[in-house]
């Protein structure tokens, strides 16, 4: 009977538990779809993120950018050949906020967008293929 | 009984000692060393006195060498898109369980993955390299003229002990070869067809890796590492290797 008991707890609280994550996951994928989530690009160099929460967070509206610096539609950017750090320096694409003045510059903080190779397979879930030295 | 005081004892000679004697000698070094247990092979040298590490050592060869290749790498531009590495293995057929350069990563502070270092290593082509020193075969040599740490894989026995005395852990063991491979700063593969950089060095969009001329004070390599007011660090300098790999930031 005690040992039951302690099932049936453990039961519900497993229960109470996968309830809360449900919810709170709810919540997080209905944001993702609000916002447009995490864009990771892969070009001209893998890999670079944008997080639409860290840039919503301080004010910014979907028009701030879309459809002017960038379009709605994820992943149209990279497709272009002016998508290159030359280009953002001359005030195109992040390049328009990301001046020094609105934003850090472009020329400094790189690992705070680029979060390279390992970054992008941490975050794709992705193992590479490449063993120690020993 | 110091070390000092042994010094003075008289050599007694190896002929008299019966093989036994010897053999529980040398467990016993063994076990004291801790090479049993992952200690280096370094350890099994015979102990010196302390120094500093400004204290002015001899080399290995002549030093300078001419040309005296070194390369900077400019930590901060580093952004790991690994392009670096993909040249490196077209160019020198590295296979997927090695490499002769890598990327590492580090949070600046911990918990903190916001901004994270990227560094990327490779063969520091050391003046002093620990592992020409313990090659039993002289399969790894200083190269006289350049001052490469190259490879001769016909010698090389696959012993690995050259890869535990790297400081750098910048040897791998080729299993189609049987052979330890390394950077040779594209030594075979590039410089000797009359290209003047590295593959990884050409490959990198942020010009992190600026290879060049110690004995060139024209190079921009030299030129990089001799500002005054710049800070200028190499891995690992206590192990006295004296590393020809520079770092700095921007």
């Amino acid at each position: 009977m005690k040992i039951g008991n302690t099932k049936a707890r453990k039961f519900f609280n497993l229960l109470l538990f996968s309830l809360v994550l449900l919810v709170f996951c709810s919540q997080a994928s209905g944001q993702d779809e609000e916002d447009g989530g995490s864009i990771i690009f892969t070009k001209p160099v893998k890999a670079v993120i944008f997080e639409h929460s860290i840039h919503t967070e301080q004010g910014l509206e979907c028009d701030s950018c879309h459809d002017g610096m960038f379009e709605m539609e994820a992943g149209v950017a990279e497709q272009n050949d002016d998508f290159t750090m030359a280009s953002l320096y001359e005030g195109n694409y992040c390049g328009g906020c990301h001046d020094g003045d609105t934003a850090f510059a472009s020329n400094t903080r790189c690992t705070a967008c680029h979060i390279g190779v390992k970054g992008y397979e941490r975050l794709t879930g992705g193992t590479k293929d490449s063993g120690g030295g020993h | 009984m110091k070390i000092s005081d042994f010094e003075k004892l008289k050599n007694e000679g190896t002929e008299k000692l019966p093989s036994e004697e010897r053999r529980r000698f040398l467990r016993f070094g063994l076990a004291v060393t801790g090479v049993f247990l992952g200690g280096s092979v370094l350890s099994l040298t015979s102990a010196r006195n302390a120094s500093g590490v400004q204290e002015k050592k001899s080399a290995a060869g002549k030093f300078p060498y001419k040309p005296h290749y070194t390369m900077v790498l400019r930590q901060n531009r580093c952004i790991d898109c690994e392009r670096c590495m993909e040249a490196c293995v077209r160019t020198n057929h590295v296979p997927s369980y090695g490499y002769r350069t890598t990327i590492m990563e580090q949070n600046r502070a911990a918990g903190d993955d916001r901004d994270p270092l990227f560094m990327p290593v490779l063969c520091n082509h050391c003046n002093r390299p620990p592992c020409v020193r313990v090659c039993p075969t002289t399969a790894t040599y200083k190269d006289k003229e350049t001052g490469i740490v190259m490879m001769d894989y016909k010698r090389c026995i696959g012993c690995k002990t050259c890869m535990a005395a790297c400081p750098y852990n910048a040897r791998y063991f080729n299993e189609e070869t049987r052979a330890v491979d390394k950077c040779n700063f594209c030594f075979d593969t590039r410089l000797s067809k009359g290209k003047k950089l590295t593959a990884c060095a050409e490959a990198c969009p942020a010009d992190v890796r600026i290879f060049g001329e110690l004995t060139d004070e024209n190079s921009e390599a030299y030129q990089l590492i001799h500002k005054p007011d710049r800070k200028v660090w190499v891995l690992r300098p206590e192990t006295g290797a004296m590393p020809n790999v520079f770092y700095i930031n921007d």
